[in-house]
C-alpha cells in the first residue's frame, strides 16, 4: 500500500505496538483463565516496557531528534511522548484501581485489562497521528475498547445504557469527524497535516468553503471525544454509569488522547483553514469552561460532579490549546499530567466508598472521612484542592501555565471567564472537603480497603503535591516540544 | 530569613502526625523558635531560587522594609496563641495546631515573598489553614461562615490571579519579580493599570476588610473555635492593606493615584461604621470583631493617602493590630473559659473578683484604642497624619472612629469589669500570665520604641511612593520619628 520508498522507523512505533502484543497475548491468556489477576499483571508489565521506549523517543525529542514512522503519518516527536507517557500513566493508575476492585463488584474478567490496553495503544496512535486518517484509526481503536468496558456490568441497567449511549454517540461522532476528514481531503487533496497546511495557504487557494466546512466538522468531532460544550451530553451519563475504575480510566486516558489530537489539529490545520472556525472554538472553550462548572455545581453525586468538572477541564484545556504558539502545548502536557494525577485519583478513592455493586456516590459518602480513614480523606482533600487550583498543589500550576499561556496570546476574555468559573468550581470541590471535615460520619468507616488502589492513590496524592512544588520537574522537559510541532 | 518559613511548616506537619503530648510540645517549641528566628532575620535579607523557569516565576523572598516588622510582630503574637491553643483545645489538638503553625508559615511568606506569583500562593495557602481552623473547630454556624467567607475569598484572591497572570504579558516585563516589574508595569497606559489595580483591590479589600466586602469576618471570629487562638491567626491574616502597600500601588501607580480618593473614602467609612457597630453589639467577639475592622479602616487611609507618613503609619499600625486585636481575642478566650458565654450581658463587676485581669485587659485595651505609649498609636496617628495631607473630610471620619473607638473601649471595660452585677471568677492562672506576657511585651517594645521599626519600613515606603511620583516623596526618617516625638510629650 505504501509507496516503497517508505522509510518504517520501527523504533518510533514501539510503544504502541508494545501494548498491541500485550494486549494481544493478554486476549490469548484470557482464554484459559477464569479471573483477570494474570492479565492484570501481564498489562502492567506491558505498560511498563512501553513506558520504557516511549522515555528514549521522550529523550530523542528533547535532543530535537523528532523523528516519524511513516513518513509524516506518524510522527514519534518530542509532543507525541509526552502524551504517550500520560497515556501510560493514566492506564497504569486506571489498572491498579481495576485490580481489586472488580473482584469486588463480580466484574472480574480477564479480557478486561487487555480491553484497557488496547484502548490506551488508540490513544497512542492518536497522539502521534500526522495525518487524518491515522487519527481517525486511533480515535477508532480507542474507542471501540472503551464502548465494551462502560457496559461491563452486565445486568445493570446503568452500565449497560452507558455502554449503549457511548457507542451510538460516539458512531455519530466519528461519522461527523469522517466527513470533517472528507471535506478537508476534497478542499486540499491532502490527509497530512502539513500537507493540508501546504495546500490551504498556497497562493489561488479556491476551495476556502470546503476546507472551512471541513474544519468544523474536525472540531465537532474532536470535540465529542473531548467532552467540550456542546458535545458534552453523553460524558455525565457514561461516566456515571460506567463502572468507576472504567471512569477512571475514560476520564483521564480518552481525554488525554483527544486532546493530543486537538493540539496537533489546531497548531496546524485549524489556524490555516479559516478564522471562523477558531472563532467558533473560541466560543466552544469559553461554554465548556462555564457550562461545565455551573453544571458541576449542582450535582449532588460525586461521581456525577467529577464527570461534569471533567467538562470543565476540557475547557481550560481548550484554552491551552488555543493559546498553542504561546507556550500553550507546554502548558496542555503539563496541565494534563496534573489533571491525569488528581482525577485518576479522586476517582480511586471514590471505588474504595461505593458498596458491593458501586452504588452510593453521594456526598453524605464522605461525611466524616477525616475521622474514620484520615489518610483517605487527606489524599481526597489533596485532590480536590488541586483540581480547584489552590496552591500549592498541581492544579494551581497548571492554571498560572494555562492562563499564562492565554493571556499571552490575548485572550483576555476567555481567561477572565476561566477564572471566575474555579471560583464556582472551587465552591464544589470544597463542599466534598467540608463533608469529609465538618461533618459526623454517616454511614460509618467504608469497608474496603486495598493495597492496590492504595497505592494508586498514593502515586496520585504524592505526584499532585510534588508536581505543585517543583513545576519545573515535567515543565522544563518540554521546552523543545512547541518548536518540533511549531516545525511541521 | 528561610527560617520562619522553615520551622513552622516544618512543625507544622511533623505537628500533625505526632500524638497530642509530644504535639504540643513540639509545636510551643516551633513557635518560639520561629520567633527566635525572626528576631534575627537580617533587615535586607534576599534570597531567590528558579522556580518556574519557562514562565518567569521564581521563588524569592526578601526581608527588606515591612516585611522584617510584620514578620516579628506576628511570630510575637502567635507565640502565645500556639501556646494558648495547646492548652485549651481540646479536639484533635494536634491538627489544630498543626494549622496554626501552618497559617504562620504561610502568612510569614506572604510577607516575605518578593515574587508575585509566590505571593499569590502564599496568600492562598493562608485561606486554606484559616478556613480549615473556622471550619473543623468553630461553633454550631460553622458551615454558613466557611462557606461565605470562602466565596468572598476566593472571588477576590482568582480575580487578582487574572491581574498577576496578566501583568508580564501586558506590560513586557522579565519575570514576576519585584524589581523586573517595578521597572515595566508603571509604563502601562493608565486605562489597563485601573482594571488591573480594580482586581488586585477587590482581592485586598476582602482581606482588610473594607466596606462593602467585609462581613464574612464578623461570622468568621463569631463561628471560630471559643479559645480565641483561631481568632489570633485571623488577626494576622488581614494582610490585606499590605497587598496594597507591597504591591498594588507601587506596580500600578497611575491606577493608585485615580482609585486613591475612593478607597481612602471607603476606609474611613469603614472605621467609622464599624467603630459605631461595635460600641452597640451585646457580643464580646462580635464587638472585638468589628473593632478590629475599625482599625483596619484607620490603616486604610493611612494607606490610600499616597504618602510617606501614612504608608509608615498604616504598617506599623498592622503589626500592633497583631498584638493588641490578637491579644483581646486571647483575653476575651479567657473570659469565656471561665464563663462559657460571649454575652457581655453575662459579666460585670468581675474586677472585684479577677484584678489582674481586669488591668491586664485594660492595658490591651488602651493600647487597642491607641492610647499614646503603646502600641497602636505612633500607626493610627501617623496613618491620620497621612489622611489629613490627602483628604480633610476622610481624616476628620476616621479620627471620629478614633474617639468611637474609645467609646466602645471604655464600655467594654465597663460592662465586663465593673458595674452593679456581680460575675465572679477566679483570677488569671499562671499560665495564663505567661500566655499574656509576650503580648504585654510587644504592645510595650512598639508603644516605646517606634523609630527603629519606622525606620525600617520607610525604606520600602520609599520605593512604593517614588515609584508612583517619580520624585523622592516626602520627610527623610529623622523628621517623621521627630514629629513622633513631639506629639507624644
Amino acid at each position: 500500500m505504501f509507496p516503497p520508498a517508505l522509510d518504517i522507523n520501527w523504533l518510533a512505533l514501539t510503544p504502541p505496538l508494545v501494548l498491541l502484543f500485550t494486549a494481544a497475548a493478554g486476549l490469548f491468556f484470557a482464554l484459559f483463565q477464569s479471573n483477570g489477576r494474570s492479565t492484570a499483571v501481564l498489562s502492567l508489565v506491558g505498560l511498563v516496557t512501553a513506558a520504557v521506549f516511549t522515555l528514549v523517543l521522550f529523550q530523542d525529542g528533547r535532543a530535537g531528534a523528532g523523528s516519524a514512522a511513516f513518513g509524516l503519518h506518524y510522527l514519534a516527536d518530542l509532543p507525541a511522548a509526552a502524551f504517550q507517557l500520560l497515556i501510560i500513566l493514566g492506564t497504569v493508575i486506571a489498572v491498579l484501581v481495576s485490580y481489586d476492585y472488580l473482584e469486588r463488584t463480580g466484574l472480574d474478567h480477564p479480557e478486561y485489562y487487555p480491553l484497557m490496553l488496547l484502548s490506551a495503544t488508540g490513544g497512542m496512535v492518536m497522539s502521534a497521528a500526522g495525518d487524518l486518517i491515522t487519527l481517525l484509526l486511533g480515535l477508532e481503536i480507542t474507542s471501540l475498547a472503551v464502548y465494551v468496558l462502560s457496559a461491563w456490568r452486565q445486568g445493570a441497567r446503568e452500565s449497560e445504557e452507558a455502554g449503549m449511549k457511548y457507542f451510538l454517540l460516539g458512531a455519530f461522532a466519528s461519522a461527523v469527524l469522517i466527513y470533517g476528514i472528507a471535506l478537508t481531503y476534497g478542499a486540499t487533496g491532502h490527509f497530512v497535516y502539513a500537507e493540508v497546511v501546504a495546500a490551504v495557504t498556497a497562493p489561488g487557494f479556491q476551495s476556502l468553503l470546503l476546507a472551512t466546512l471541513g474544519g468544523l466538522l474536525l472540531v465537532a468531532g474532536l470535540g465529542f471525544k473531548a467532552s467540550m460544550v456542546p458535545f458534552h451530553q453523553w460524558a455525565p451519563d457514561v461516566y456515571t454509569g460506567a463502572p468507576t475504575a472504567v471512569t477512571t480510566f475514560m476520564s483521564v486516558v480518552v481525554k488525554t488522547a483527544a486532546f493530543a489530537a486537538l493540539l496537533r489539529v489546531a497548531s496546524t490545520i485549524l489556524p490555516e483553514l479559516s478564522p471562523v472556525v477558531l472563532e467558533l472554538f473560541v466560543w466552544i472553550v469559553g461554554l465548556t469552561m462555564i457550562v461545565g462548572n455551573l453544571a458541576a455545581y449542582v450535582q449532588r453525586g460525586v461521581k456525577r460532579m467529577l464527570a461534569y468538572s471533567a467538562v470543565a477541564h476540557a475547557g481550560y484545556l481548550g484554552l491551552a490549546v488555543l493559546a498553542v504558539d504561546s507556550g500553550g502545548l507546554q502548558a496542555a502536557t503539563w496541565y494534563l499530567l496534573a489533571y491525569t494525577l488528581m482525577t485518576a485519583g479522586a476517582f480511586a478513592v471514590l471505588t474504595l466508598l461505593g458498596d458491593r455493586f458501586d452504588h452510593g456516590d453521594d456526598l453524605e459518602r464522605f461525611a466524616g472521612l477525616s475521622r474514620t480513614r484520615p489518610m483517605l480523606a487527606a489524599a481526597m482533600a489533596i485532590f480536590m484542592l488541586s483540581l480547584a487550583g489552590i496552591p500549592p498543589l498541581a492544579g494551581f500550576a497548571g492554571k498560572v501555565m494555562v492562563f499564562g499561556a492565554a493571556l499571552q496570546a490575548g485572550y483576555f476574555l476567555l481567561a477572565v471567564i476561566g477564572i471566575l468559573t474555579s471560583v464556582v468550581a472551587a465552591a464544589y470541590y470544597f463542599r466534598v472537603i467540608a463533608f469529609m471535615y465538618f461533618r459526623e460520619p454517616a454511614y460509618g468507616a467504608p469497608r474496603y480497603r486495598s493495597a492496590f488502589t492504595s497505592t494508586a492513590v498514593v502515586l496520585a496524592a504524592v505526584g499532585t503535591v510534588l508536581l505543585g512544588l517543583f513545576p519545573g520537574l515535567w515543565y522544563g522537559l518540554l521546552e523543545s516540544g512547541a518548536r518540533v510541532v511549531a516545525g511541521l | 530569613m528561610l527560617g520562619t518559613l522553615v520551622v513552622p511548616l516544618g512543625a507544622a506537619l511533623l505537628v500533625a502526625f505526632l500524638p497530642a503530648r509530644a504535639a504540643r510540645a513540639v509545636a510551643g517549641a516551633a513557635a518560639v523558635t520561629t520567633f527566635i528566628a525572626a528576631l534575627l532575620m537580617p533587615a535586607d535579607a534576599f534570597l531567590s531560587l528558579p522556580w518556574i523557569d519557562g514562565l518567569g516565576i521564581t521563588f524569592s523572598l526578601g526581608s527588606a522594609g515591612a516585611a522584617s516588622v510584620l514578620v516579628l510582630a506576628a511570630a510575637l503574637a502567635m507565640v502565645p496563641a500556639v501556646i494558648w491553643a495547646a492548652l485549651q483545645v481540646e479536639e484533635r489538638n494536634a491538627s489544630f495546631l498543626a494549622l496554626l503553625l501552618a497559617m504562620q508559615g504561610f502568612l510569614n511568606g506572604v510577607f516575605l515573598a518578593k515574587d508575585l506569583v509566590l505571593f499569590y500562593v502564599f496568600w492562598d495557602a493562608t485561606l486554606i489553614a484559616s478556613l480549615l481552623l473556622l471550619g473543623g473547630w468553630g461553633l454550631e454556624r460553622r458551615r454558613e461562615a466557611t462557606a461565605k467567607y470562602l466565596a468572598y475569598a476566593l472571588a477576590g484572591s482568582f480575580l487578582m490571579l487574572v491581574a498577576i497572570l496578566a501583568l508580564r504579558p501586558l506590560s513586557g516585563a522579565d519575570s514576576y519579580l519585584i524589581g523586573d516589574l517595578l521597572e515595566a508595569t508603571p509604563a502601562l497606559p493608565p486605562n489597563t493599570q485601573m482594571w488591573l489595580f480594580a482586581a488586585f483591590a477587590v482581592a485586598f479589600a476582602v482581606k482588610m476588610p473594607m466596606l462593602p466586602l467585609h462581613s464574612w469576618l464578623v461570622d468568621f471570629h463569631d463561628q471560630n473555635h471559643p479559645s480565641g487562638a483561631a481568632d489570633v491567626a485571623g488577626t494576622l491574616y488581614k494582610v490585606g492593606a499590605f497587598g496594597f502597600f507591597a504591591w498594588a500601588i507601587p506596580l500600578l501607580p497611575a491606577a493608585a493615584e485615580r482609585w486613591s480618593p475612593l478607597l481612602i473614602a471607603l476606609s474611613a467609612v469603614t472605621a467609622l461604621y464599624a467603630a459605631i457597630i461595635a460600641a452597640r453589639q451585646e457580643d464580646l467577639k462580635r464587638l472585638l470583631a468589628y473593632a478590629s475592622l475599625s482599625h483596619m479602616g484607620i490603616a486604610g487611609v493611612g494607606v490610600f493617602a499616597l504618602e510617606l507618613t501614612g504608608s509608615n503609619g498604616a504598617m506599623y499600625l498592622l503589626a500592633a493590630q497583631m498584638l493588641t486585636t490578637g491579644g483581646l481575642f486571647l483575653l476575651a478566650g479567657m473570659l469565656h473559659a471561665r464563663s462559657g458565654t460571649y454575652l457581655l450581658a453575662a459579666y460585670g463587676g468581675l474586677a472585684r473578683s479577677a484584678p489582674a485581669l481586669a488591668a491586664i485587659t485594660l492595658f490591651v485595651l488602651f493600647a487597642s484604642i491607641g492610647v499614646p505609649g503603646l502600641a497602636n498609636f505612633p500607626g493610627e496617628f501617623l496613618s491620620l497624619l497621612g489622611a489629613f495631607q490627602a483628604s480633610v473630610t476622610a481624616g476628620v471620619v476616621a479620627v471620629c472612629a478614633v474617639i468611637a473607638a474609645g467609646v466602645y473601649g471604655v464600655n467594654l471595660y465597663q460592662r465586663i469589669y465593673q458595674g452593679r452585677a456581680e460575675f465572679r471568677a477566679s483570677d488569671l492562672r499562671a499560665a495564663e500570665v505567661v500566655v499574656l506576657m509576650p503580648i504585654l511585651a510587644g504592645i510595650l517594645w512598639l508603644g516605646l520604641t517606634p523609630a527603629p521599626q519606622l525606620e525600617r519600613i520607610e525604606v520600602q515606603s520609599r520605593v512604593a511612593l517614588e515609584s508612583s511620583t517619580g520624585e523622592t516623596a516626602g520627610n527623610p526618617p529623622a523628621g517623621i520619628t521627630a514629629t513622633l516625638q513631639e506629639e507624644k510629650r
